[in-house]
C-alpha cells in the first residue's frame, strides 16, 4: 500500500555522434507494482539543435505507481534512435538505469551502448548506417544474457527527476 | 458642459466556475442633450446648497425617449422595432429560427409588448451576429486596411464554432495544409459562444431603421469559464460615450453593470461539502485500488535491498573492457536460493571522452540479502556484505586479461550514489540501498 510518485522529464541527450535524435523511453516494474495514473511509456519528439550538441526534449515524466512489496522497482530504459535527412532511422543506443529510492531531486545521467557487429558490419555501417538490434530488448532487464554481446559505448541521457515517497516508513522502510 | 468620459473601452476577460446562464448584465442607455446636462448641473448645485436650505428645485428629468435601463441574461433575446416589424410578416421567415421569432413577435404582440424601446440584442444563433465588425465604438469613416483585415479574422474565428479542444492522437501533423488552414491554425482558437447588446440610437420617433443600430457591449464565453465582456463594467467610473453618425450627431452616455446575484452562504457552504465529499471519495477509490497489503519480512530480520548500476569504466589502458562481479556475504547474512549473486556485464568498446576512454555499461542490478544476529551482546555492529569487482579486457584474438580489481562496501545509509576509485582507475556504480527494518524491538541495531 506505498504509492510512489515519479514527476520529471527526460532534458536531452549528449555525446552522440550526430545529433538528430528522439529517444524510446518505458518503465519496467515487478508484478507487486500497479500503475495508477501516467504513462509507462512514450517516445520523444525528433530535436534537432541548431547550435551545440545537445539535443533537447524535455519530455514529461508523470507516473503514479502503488506497491506491495520492494521488488521488481521500477527501471527505466531508453532507446536513442537518430533520424537523418532522408527520414531513415538508425538506433543509437540503449540505456537502463533504476529510479531513485529516495524522494527528493535527481539529476540522472543514463548512459547509452550500442550493439557492435562484425567487422564487415561495421563497416557497412560507417558507410550506409544501420546496424545490428537486440531482437527483444527487454531480456536485457536481468542482465544475465549480457555477456554474450559486444557493445560500443554511446552517449548519455539526461533526466531529471523528482521522486516522492508514501507509505514506506509505515512498512519500515527507510529511504 | 464638459464631462469626463471612459475612453478605456478595451475588453476585460473574467474567469469564474459558475454557469454562464447566470450571468446578469444592466445596461443604462441615456442621451446627452442640452436639457439633461442642465439637469446635471442643476442637480450638483442642489446637492452643494442642501445645508443652506435653498431652494429645492424640481429637477428635470429626462424622460421617454431619450434614457433606458435594462437587465438583461445571457442569450435573452430582446427584439428591435425593426425586428419586430420584421418578423410580424410570416413570409419574411426562412430558417427555423426566424419561424420561431415570428411565433414569440406575435405572442408579445398579443401580450403587453416588448419590456425594451432601444436596447436590443443579438443572441448566438441570429444571422447578424458573426458579421458584425467588433469597433464600432468610436465612429470612424472607412474602416482601414489593417481593419477590414482584422474584422475578417474575427469573422473566421467566430464561424469556427465546432471546432473540438482534443487533438485526435492520430494525423497530428497536416502534411499538406491548405492556405486557409495555415491562416486560421495560428492561434488557439476556442469556440466562443456570444451575445451582441444593441441599442437603436435614432431620433426620437424614428425607431426601426438599420442604420441606426449601434454595437453597445459584446460579451463572449468559451465553454470552460471565461467570460469576456467588452467594454468592461464602468458602474461607479464615467460612462461611455457613443456619438452617432448621421445627419443629427447624437451624443449617447452608456453605462454598464454587472448585478449577477451573489450565491448565498448556505449555498455555498453546501456546495463546498459536496466538494469535499466527492474528493474523500476519490481518495477512498484510489486507496482501494491501492491495497492495503504490504510484503514484510519476518520479525527480528532486517531485510537489505539493493538496486544498482554498473555505469561505466573509465580510464582503463586496453579496449573491450568488461566486468565480472560478486557479492560477498558475511556471518549472520543470508539471502534467497534463487538470488544471483556474482554477473558479467556485456564488453565494450570504449570511447574518448575528454582525455581518457570511457566504457559504457548501464547494467542494472538488485540485490537482497537478510540479516539474521543471534546474539546481541556480542557483534552489535554487523558487517556489511561486499561487491567485488574484477575488469578484465577482451582482444580481438579472444583473450582475457585483467586489468583490475576493485571492491565496494554496501552503504549502510540507504539511498546513496557512490563511486568507486581505485588508483586512476574509475568504477561508477549507482547504488540505490534501502533498508528494511521490521517492527520488533530487536531492530533498534539501526
Amino acid at each position: 500500500m506505498a504509492e510512489l510518485h515519479i514527476i520529471g522529464q527526460i532534458v536531452g541527450a549528449t555525446g552522440f555522434p550526430q545529433s538528430s535524435l528522439f529517444c524510446k523511453w518505458g518503465v519496467h516494474t515487478g508484478g507487486a507494482w500497479r500503475l495508477l495514473s501516467g504513462l509507462k511509456e512514450g517516445q520523444t519528439q525528433v530535436d534537432v539543435p541548431q547550435t551545440g550538441e545537445v539535443a533537447y526534449w524535455s519530455h514529461p515524466i508523470d507516473l503514479h505507481y502503488a506497491t506491495k512489496g520492494l521488488h521488481g522497482w521500477p527501471k527505466l530504459h531508453f532507446q536513442v534512435w537518430h533520424q537523418d535527412s532522408f527520414g531513415r532511422c538508425q538506433l543509437y543506443g540503449y540505456g537502463y538505469c533504476h529510479v531513485p529510492s529516495s524522494p527528493g531531486h535527481h539529476r540522472i545521467h543514463c548512459v547509452t551502448w550500442r550493439p557492435l557487429g562484425s567487422w564487415q558490419e561495421q563497416l557497412a555501417q560507417m558507410f550506409v548506417g544501420g546496424g545490428p538490434q537486440l531482437r527483444s530488448p527487454d531480456l536485457v532487464y536481468s542482465g544475465a544474457d549480457r555477456y554474450r554481446l559486444h557493445t560500443e559505448a554511446m552517449g548519455t541521457v539526461e533526466l531529471e527527476l523528482g521522486i516522492v515517497m508514501r507509505h514506506f516508513d509505515k512498512y519500515g522502510v527507510e529511504s | 458642459m464638459a464631462d469626463s468620459w471612459n475612453t478605456d473601452t478595451g475588453e476585460a476577460v473574467y474567469r469564474s466556475r459558475d454557469a454562464v446562464k447566470n450571468l446578469r448584465i444592466r445596461v443604462r442607455l441615456e442621451r446627452v442633450t442640452s436639457t439633461s446636462a442642465l439637469s446635471k448641473h442643476l442637480q450638483q448645485q442642489v446637492l452643494s446648497q442642501q445645508d443652506r436650505g435653498a431652494i429645492e428645485l424640481e429637477t428635470l428629468t429626462s424622460q421617454g425617449d431619450n434614457e433606458e435601463e435594462l437587465v438583461m441574461g445571457w442569450q435573452e433575446k430582446l427584439f428591435s422595432q425593426y425586428e419586430m416589424e420584421l418578423f410580424q410578416n410570416e413570409a419574411a421567415c426562412q430558417t427555423p429560427l426566424d419561424r420561431q421569432y415570428h411565433t414569440e413577435v406575435k405572442a408579445l404582440n398579443k401580450a403587453k409588448g416588448r419590456r425594451n424601446h432601444r436596447i436590443f440584442t443579438y443572441t448566438d444563433h441570429d444571422r447578424y451576429t458573426s458579421c458584425l465588425p467588433l469597433q464600432q465604438l468610436s465612429a470612424c469613416s472607412s474602416p482601414t486596411f489593417l481593419a477590414e483585415r482584422m474584422a475578417s479574422v474575427r469573422h473566421r474565428r467566430q464561424d469556427r464554432r465546432t471546432m473540438d479542444c482534443s487533438v485526435p492522437k492520430s494525423k497530428i501533423v497536416n502534411w499538406e495544409p491548405t492556405a486557409e488552414f495555415v491562416k486560421s491554425s495560428h492561434v488557439v482558437n476556442n469556440a466562443m459562444q456570444t451575445m451582441h447588446i444593441m441599442g437603436d440610437l435614432a431620433p426620437p420617433g424614428r425607431l426601426g431603421q438599420k442604420e441606426n443600430e449601434y454595437l453597445l457591449v459584446t460579451i463572449k464565453t468559451d465553454g470552460s469559464g471565461t467570460v469576456i465582456v467588452k467594454p468592461d463594467f464602468n458602474k461607479g467610473k464615467e460612462p461611455y460615450r457613443i456619438v452617432t453618425t448621421g445627419e443629427k450627431r447624437d451624443v449617447w452616455r452608456l453605462t454598464v453593470e454587472n448585478v449577477c446575484t451573489t450565491m448565498q452562504p448556505e449555498e455555498k457552504e453546501r456546495e463546498q461539502n459536496m466538494y469535499k465529499d466527492l474528493y474523500v471519495r476519490h481518495k477512498e477509490y484510489l486507496n482501494s485500488l491501492v491495497g492495503q497489503d504490504f510484503e514484510m519480512p519476518p520479525i527480528g530480520i532486517l531485510r537489505y535491498m539493493m538496486n544498482g548500476e554498473i555505469v561505466s569504466a573509465k580510464g582503463f589502458e586496453y579496449d573491450n573492457l568488461y566486468i565480472h562481479f560478486f557479492m560477498e556475504l558475511p556471518n549472520n547474512w543470508s539471502s534467497l536460493p534463487f538470488q544471483s549473486l556474482s554477473g558479467v556485464t556485456q564488453t565494450c568498446r570504449t570511447k574518448t571522452l575528454g582525455k581518457e576512454s570511457v566504457a559504457f555499461f548501464s547494467y542494472p542490478f538488485s540485490f537482497e540479502a537478510f540479516y539474521m544476529s543471534e546474539k546481541e551482546s556480542e557483534e552489535s555492529i554487523p558487517q556489511w556484505p561486499v561487491i567485488y569487482f574484477k575488469v578484465l579486457s577482451l582482444d580481438s584474438w579472444q583473450r582475457f586479461r585483467t586489468e583490475g580489481y576493485g571492491y565496494l562496501l554496501f552503504p549502510a545509509m540507504p539511498g546513496m550514489l557512490c563511486t568507486l576509485q581505485r588508483d586512476g582507475l574509475l568504477i561508477h556504480c549507482a547504488l540505490h540501498a534501502w533498508v528494511r527494518i521490521p517492527s520488533s524491538s530487536q531492530s533498534t541495531l539501526l
